[in-house]
């Protein structure tokens, strides 16, 4: 019935291969179409009125083919997709005493009954070269020593961050909470019962027939499958509002061992979130900041050592944490090969794809004599660039092997740096940047890479339809004006 | 010029034609069919008894003696034989400190277990599914189960994957709510589904009498369960999606409360249930069925049951004493030929069946599964779905109404149509024949029956 699984080298030109395909049967009538356009064009006025008459028309069949026209036309335009267009986004603002500047996070982590020294001492290095600056946010939970992270807890953490950017949302859009008909909540780490959306829904008196989902352990590409999902949803449904809701709750996740693969999220993860609207009303049309071109989504998980290396587990004297192999450079690095091919031949240029094909099959037929893999030139297919604040390291591992200017990357590493790694909402601070700064125009295309445990490498693409008027409101308006900043290899504290 | 009218006209008619015909397959693509399931039949050594549920409930030192006579009071008068399962880390003794192995082995067994089953009986490989949901309410590692099962099957790397977490027991119609908004959008897609509950990580060891009904009801079980776009798997199907009905009561603040995770005063978590469950309950099931009713009664019914209103009203505002309580009944068996309640507890089944007007026959297989495999949380439902066939009262053309509560406060219905004669065992095929069984009375009142005095 199916098809057998393309080897990869053919299936990244699938895509392509397929828009092609699709449209084939086009591509024969243009050619004739002009044709009887040009003889058209030639004849004269009273020729035109002569052939009209010779062909016996009268009033009543012309009335009708004009209303079969109309009718099939109107029909044509109606069964296309509705686009989806982002109305608004607001990301939650950590207030000031959440902070914590190194000197805190060590002194925490020192007077912390669990962590010997040489783990104190770890975290500190992490912490130096990390990229994150110091006014990254941790919930309270986490700073009393120990730390007491309770359901109860967790759940207070989720109310605040949560209804902030709600709140900072309906603000925005002038949204009432009664014409949402789509939530999607995700949250990787923290999945209570009733879900967060549960918890959205009571807070904001929604609708009983909204159609709710509850997202929990896909990692921090969640933010994009939240999307996706969002999307199909839309598709389903005209005239809806769909409100969609990132964050990653950190206090029930605090790692009180000592093994180093472990202690990564610790030093790394911060508080954030970020809510969204997306609508498919022809209404939001004229408010509308984005349209959604496209949602690429790739999952690694068949590979065992792709699957491994996100990996929530116990460490020898049974505390629970994420373990971070040593292999996740290599395995982010290939999903995002993968994911790129397939977002590629939707957005590219038709020469950058062929010269990409050209390079892939001559390094097929003739191995390494056929020439360094060709890198196509995504500057061409996007002027903004938001990938997952997830680290240091993946920021500069894609900006290499991607070949981008530091231009590209300055949302990721300053988001980075003020925010610390949000997870799956850390895109929507990066877009946020982008837009307080004052770079979006209309007409530019923005590309939005997460990616997150499973191993998944999830992709957007946007369109800008309104560039936002300054200053901008956001997570960024009171500091905006200090960055870029300089990002130090190493900030040293010890 | 002539023969370029000629082209042109053809071109014209042409692109009608193509037109119509592309609207006439998104209309072929838009059910949503059923083509298998497979419940979870857990291996013999994970079996329950009441003895091994008394040991479980002694090891439990905080709890005193009223304590313990009222869980075993619950135990023995919930309806639930001696045949339902439980995690092997509570059979072990390891309630109260479960692992993430512990969790990990529970539902690993459930989804592997299904999952192969339900390949090979529809002989569909892992590499076509398009989706893949899971629904597992109390636990959601990372990665999600979504990828453990995309890792163990090795499915490709565009399959589509969610994993919905905390969404209670009336989880199984909101995957299939979402399954069928996925597939309005893509044309011969294959979806898999896995529902189930994890019962190792949330065993509630404290004092809270609330929060300990959970420990007494919940029991494992799982489902998984195939669903597809394609028209040209029509023939295998066993049913079709008529229609989903939604209905969150979330915005009412005691709804929203009355099923909640969370802590006592001790600080130990449990899932706490509200006295007014059962008030909470009714209003959304009477907010889902104001919705559903038109959907799923014929006109005939629905006619009857405004003029049985009318007539109602006129009387009541003339004899106020004699109509006082006595509510307008609509007949549910006029649109539905099964109903497939969710086993949330004896009292839940009956109250549920009085409020639709079933009859013993009807709430027999909610209440065998109950007796069978206990409450297993949002699988329940396909449980009883098993039953029915097993019994082969699912006959082509009849329409099987599944209806669920759950944390939230939810009340989802779906409405499925048969499409051809069923006659699969299924989980229900060893022990069939010994179903209904004389009496549902638990084998230990004997010697527990004391609890229930005093």
């Amino acid at each position: 019935m199916r098809a057998v699984p393309l080897p990869r080298f053919l299936s990244s030109v699938k895509l392509g291969y397929l828009n092609v395909v699709n449209h084939l049967l086009a591509f024969p009538i243009i050619p004739v179409m002009v044709a009887v356009l040009l003889q058209v064009l030639e004849l004269g006025p009273d020729e035109l009125i002569a052939h009209w008459r010779s062909l016996g028309i009268d009033t009543i069949h012309a009335l009708c083919t004009i209303f079969t026209v109309v009718v099939v036309a109107t029909a044509y335009f109606m069964s296309r997709p509705r686009p989806v267009y982002l109305v608004d986004h607001a990301c939650f603002r950590p207030p000031r005493t959440f902070r914590v500047p190194f000197a805190t996070f060590f002194e925490h982590a020192s007077l912390v009954p669990f962590f010997d020294e040489k783990s104190v001492r770890f975290q500190v290095r992490i912490l130096e070269s990390s990229g994150l600056g110091e006014e990254t946010c941790l919930p309270l939970a986490n700073r009393y020593i120990p730390p007491c992270p309770s359901t109860e807890a967790a759940c207070a953490e989720a109310r605040l961050v949560i209804f902030s950017a709600i709140d900072e949302l309906i603000a925005k859009t002038g949204l009432k909470p009664r014409d949402v008909d789509i939530l999607v909540v995700n949250c990787s780490l923290f999945s209570p019962t009733p879900s967060l959306s549960a918890m959205i829904v009571n807070k904001y008196k929604m609708r009983s027939n909204i159609m709710s989902f509850n997202l929990s352990g896909m990692g921090c590409s969640a933010g994009l499958i939240s999307i996706d999902l969002a999307r199909s949803l839309l598709q389903a449904h005209p005239n809806s509002y769909a409100l969609v809701v990132s964050t990653e709750i950190i206090t029930p996740n605090f790692y009180a061992g000592n093994q180093r693969s472990m202690l990564l999220p610790n030093c790394l993860f911060r508080m954030g979130a970020a809510a969204v609207l997306l609508s498919n009303s022809r209404r939001e049309e004229d408010r509308a900041k984005y349209r959604l071109l496209h949602v690429v989504r790739t999952h690694e998980g068949a590979d065992d050592r792709a699957y491994r290396c996100v990996y929530e587990e116990e460490d020898g004297e049974g505390n629970s944490g994420i373990n971070l192999s040593k292999e996740l450079m290599t395995v982010a690095a290939e999903a995002l090969r993968a994911n790129i091919t397939a977002v590629g031949s939707l957005v590219l240029p038709v020469t950058e794809q062929l010269r990409f094909l050209a390079s892939l099959v001559a390094r097929r037929l003739l191995g390494a004599r056929g020439g360094k893999p060709y890198i196509p030139d995504f500057k061409r297919a996007f002027e903004h660039l938001c990938i997952h604040a997830g680290g240091r390291a993946v920021i500069d591992e894609l900006q290499r092997s991607l070949g981008l200017p530091a231009a590209l990357v300055e949302a990721s590493r300053m988001t980075l740096h003020r925010f610390g790694n949000t997870s799956s909402s850390s895109l929507w601070y990066e877009l946020a940047y982008i837009e307080a700064k004052g770079r979006m125009r209309r007409g530019d295309r923005v590309w939005m890479i997460g990616f997150g445990s499973g191993f998944k490498c999830n992709s957007a693409v946007w369109r800008c339809l309104r560039a936002p008027k300054a200053p901008v409101d956001g997570p960024w308006s009171d500091c905006i004006h200090r960055y870029p900043v300089h990002v130090p290899e190493m900030v040293k504290l010890l | 010029m002539e023969l370029l009218w000629m082209i042109a006209t053809v071109l014209f008619l042409y692109s009608s034609l193509s037109f119509l015909w592309k609207a006439f397959d998104c209309r072929r693509n838009q059910n949503c069919y059923l083509l298998d399931y497979v419940c979870y039949k857990p291996s013999d050594d994970r079996k329950l008894s009441t003895e091994l549920c008394s040991d479980v409930i002694k090891r439990n030192k905080r709890l005193s003696m009223p304590d313990y006579k009222f869980l075993l009071k619950v135990v023995v008068n919930s309806g639930i034989s001696e045949e339902t399962y439980g995690p092997r880390s509570i059979i072990e003794g390891r309630e109260e400190s479960p692992t993430l192995d512990d969790c990990d082995d529970e539902v690993d067994d459930c989804m592997y277990s299904t999952l192969d089953k339900l390949f090979h009986r529809t002989g569909i490989s892992p590499g076509d599914v398009d989706v893949l949901v899971v629904n597992i309410s109390m636990f959601a590692p990372a990665p999600s189960l979504t990828s453990t099962i995309v890792n163990r099957y090795k499915m490709r790397e565009d399959v589509k994957t969610f994993n919905l977490s905390g969404m209670g027991c009336s989880a199984s119609p909101i995957a299939i709510d979402l399954v069928n908004n996925v597939f309005e959008t893509r044309k011969r897609t294959l979806a898999v589904v896995i529902t189930s509950e994890s019962i190792a990580p949330n065993w509630y060891c404290g004092t809270d009498k609330s929060m300990m009904l959970g420990n007494c009801l919940f029991r494992s079980g799982g489902c998984s369960f195939m669903l597809t776009n394609d028209p040209s798997l029509k023939h295998r199907a066993k049913m079709r999606l008529k229609c989903l009905v939604r209905a969150h009561s979330g915005a009412n603040d005691d709804a929203y409360s009355c099923a909640m995770q969370k802590e006592d005063t001790d600080g130990r978590v449990g899932f706490h249930l509200s006295k007014s469950l059962p008030k909470v309950a009714v209003r959304a099931f009477t907010e889902n069925l104001q919705t559903l009713a038109p959907k799923v009664l014929p006109v005939g019914e629905l006619a009857l049951y405004v003029i049985r209103g009318l007539r109602h009203r006129l009387r009541r505002s003339k004899e106020t004493k004699a109509y006082a309580g006595k509510a307008v009944r609509v007949n549910f068996k006029s649109g539905v030929e099964h109903f497939c309640l969710h086993t949330g507890g004896a009292a839940v089944i009956d109250a549920v069946g009085s409020a639709l007007g079933l009859n013993k026959y009807d709430v027999e297989p909610a209440r065998m599964t109950l007796h069978r495999w206990g409450n297993t949380s949002a699988s329940s439902l396909w449980y009883v779905l098993g039953y029915m066939e097993a019994k082969k009262r699912l006959r082509r053309k009849d329409r099987v109404l599944m209806l669920s509560f759950g944390a939230g406060f939810k009340c989802n219905s779906c409405l499925w149509e048969v499409l051809r004669d069923l006659e699969d065992g299924g989980a229900w095929e060893d022990c069939i024949q010994a179903y209904p069984p004389q009496s549902l009375v638990n084998p230990f009142m004997n010697k527990f029956g004391w609890v229930s005095e005093a």
